[in-house]
């Protein structure tokens, strides 16, 4: 009796000790890693040939693709192409200023996923749930309704508002992922130095984070190119909006929509692959 | 230059197994210009005691004096304190974004506010103290783990402290490595630093150490000079102990 009983005890003490040593801060702990949050654009790197074959496959495909309509039927795909082309530079300004707008949406709801204070990752939590929580598209249309209706800008600017807020909670987790990938020992040196939480935060622990997330917000960028294109149903002439008017008036939806698609490919597959070279590069200078 | 006082320290953590007392009702008092070196088997508590000290862990019970300044009263100004006490980590913590001259000069610059120049030149003369004069403009991850562990001690050193805390800085090393560091440690504490440290480097506790201390289950089981504890200790534990690692 006596015996069991310290040998459960011995057992208990030492599933205790275990435990706990998992969570001792000052185990030794690998380098930062790179946080992966991607809904499946490839990034063909120099490493992976099947991945940059089959990048390569589509992105010549395509290019054929698109020269063999212009060159061989020129009627109607000349046409096509020039009006769907009008809407790149919507297609292009929404995405470059939602994602800056998404960014500094992130980087807060990031800081404040991991803030000491409760009521601030309480806001963010909420704020990340909401989002995740509802279609891309509901969530456009309401915030830019709400937004026209209570603060009267223009269409563009709405637009713009609408997809950073929604990007942003996304942004937030990644930045919340990233910081959390660096290595404790590093925000407990800055502090032991006698920095102060925010200064530590400031010079070591977000520039840190910049490198590790990069190739994330890239992914980011690539989605944000395609999902742009929900802005046509706010009267913003982006490419698909161009597209669909051209439909309205010959009728040719389906010659109009392959091109559409062709154009959004090709820009696509042109980011994925610079998004790659970006991080190869961050690789090489440590 | 310092003097800690730690008295009837407890620290527990709350685990989902339920209460763990990391630390119980330690006493140790370390004098201006002494060296203590605490040692005993790992989960013992060592780095808990240690990490209370600059308030990396906020004790639950009892009081740390340095000083005479309370670190656990809840008026007092931690970051003074953490200015004041450096400490040197297992695993170097070098920033690896910054050079190794930025590694040592971030503190001074901002949180003493000197300018940067003065910072550079005192950065250079710590440098060169530590053996690394040639070493300022490299990036960390370039360094062997000794040169690491060396600037990390330059780095606490621009502050100035008052006293130092080490935290093993000598266990993640190559074997060859392990002499530059105590090498730099042992001038410190030559030139008077307080110091207190977790090693199991017993040449070094011979050599520089005014007191060792045997820490076992969250308790100080004994304490006494270096030849006291080594050649004849009278705790079993501390016996049983020196025995494994000797
Ligand atoms: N943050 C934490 N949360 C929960 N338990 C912890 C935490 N940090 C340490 N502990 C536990 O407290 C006890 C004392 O740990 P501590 O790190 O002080 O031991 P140590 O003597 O330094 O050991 P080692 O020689 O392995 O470094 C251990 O059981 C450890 O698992
Ligand atoms: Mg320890």
């Amino acid at each position: 009796m006596d015996d069991k009983n310290t040998i459960e005890e011995k057992i208990r003490k030492e599933t205790l000790v275990r435990k706990a040593v998992s969570v001792d801060p000052n185990a030794a702990k690998a380098g930062p890693s790179t946080i992966q949050m991607t809904d499946g654009v490839l990034i063909p790197k120099k490493g992976e040939k099947h991945i940059l074959t089959s990048w390569r496959l589509t992105f010549f495909g395509a290019l054929v693709l698109s020269a063999i309509l212009i060159v061989f039927f020129p009627d109607p795909y000349r046409q096509i192409f020039r009006t769907c082309l009008r809407g790149l530079p919507v297609t292009f300004e929404v995405t470059i200023f939602s994602i800056i707008g998404a960014v500094i949406i992130g980087t807060f709801t990031g800081l404040g996923s991991v803030s000491k204070r409760r009521w601030i990752n309480m806001i963010c939590g909420v704020y990340v749930e909401l989002i995740r929580g509802i279609p891309l598209l509901v969530q456009l249309i309401f915030i830019y309704y709400a937004v026209g209706r209570f603060f009267h800008v223009e269409g563009l600017v709405a637009a713009i508002f609408s997809l950073s807020v929604c990007f942003g909670a996304y942004m937030g987790e990644i930045v919340r992922a990233g910081i959390q990938a660096i290595p404790k020992g590093q925000m407990e040196a800055a502090i032991a130095l006698g920095l102060s939480r925010s200064q530590a935060f400031r010079y070591i622990i977000l520039p840190q984070t910049v490198k590790v997330i990069l190739p994330a917000i890239g992914n980011e960028f690539i989605s944000m190119l395609k999902d742009s294109s929900l802005v046509s149903v706010l009267s913003l002439e982006d490419i698909l909006r161009c597209g669909r008017m051209y439909i309205s008036r010959t009728f040719l939806s389906l010659e109009t929509m392959l091109v559409v698609a062709l154009i959004y490919l090709i820009i696509t597959l042109v980011l994925s692959r610079l998004v790659g070279v970006l991080e190869e590069r961050l690789h090489k200078n440590g | 230059m310092a003097k800690i006082e730690i008295k009837d320290l407890s620290k527990d953590y709350t685990t989902p197994n339920g209460v763990l007392h990391a630390v119980k009702h330690a006493n140790l008092t370390v004098n201006d210009g002494e060296v203590v070196v605490i040692i005993g088997p790992s989960g013992s508590g060592k780095s808990t005691l240690l990490r209370c000290v600059n308030a990396l862990e906020t004790a639950t019970a009892g009081h740390i004096l340095i000083d005479g300044i309370d670190v656990t009263a809840p008026g007092t100004d931690i970051r003074q304190i953490r200015e004041e006490v450096g400490m040197v980590f297992q695993s170097f913590n070098l920033f690896p974004h910054l050079t190794v001259l930025e590694n040592i000069t971030l503190a001074p610059m901002k949180v003493k506010k000197m300018d940067k120049a003065e910072a550079e030149e005192l950065a250079r003369q710590l440098l060169k103290r530590v053996g690394l004069s040639d070493k300022a403009d490299v990036h960390p991850t370039q360094l062997s783990g000794g040169q690491q562990q060396r600037v990390a001690i330059a780095r606490s050193l621009a502050m100035k402290p008052k006293a130092m805390l080490f935290d093993e800085p000598t266990s993640a090393l190559d074997p060859e490595m392990i002499k530059e560091v105590l090498d730099v440690m042992t001038d410190l504490a030559r030139e008077g630093m307080t110091m207190l440290l977790v090693t199991h480097e017993m040449g070094f506790a011979k050599a520089a150490a005014d007191k060792v201390i045997f820490m076992d289950n969250g308790e100080i089981l004994e304490e006494g000079t270096p030849e006291k504890m080594f050649t004849s200790p009278e705790n079993p534990r501390t016996i049983d102990f020196l025995n494994h690692i000797l």
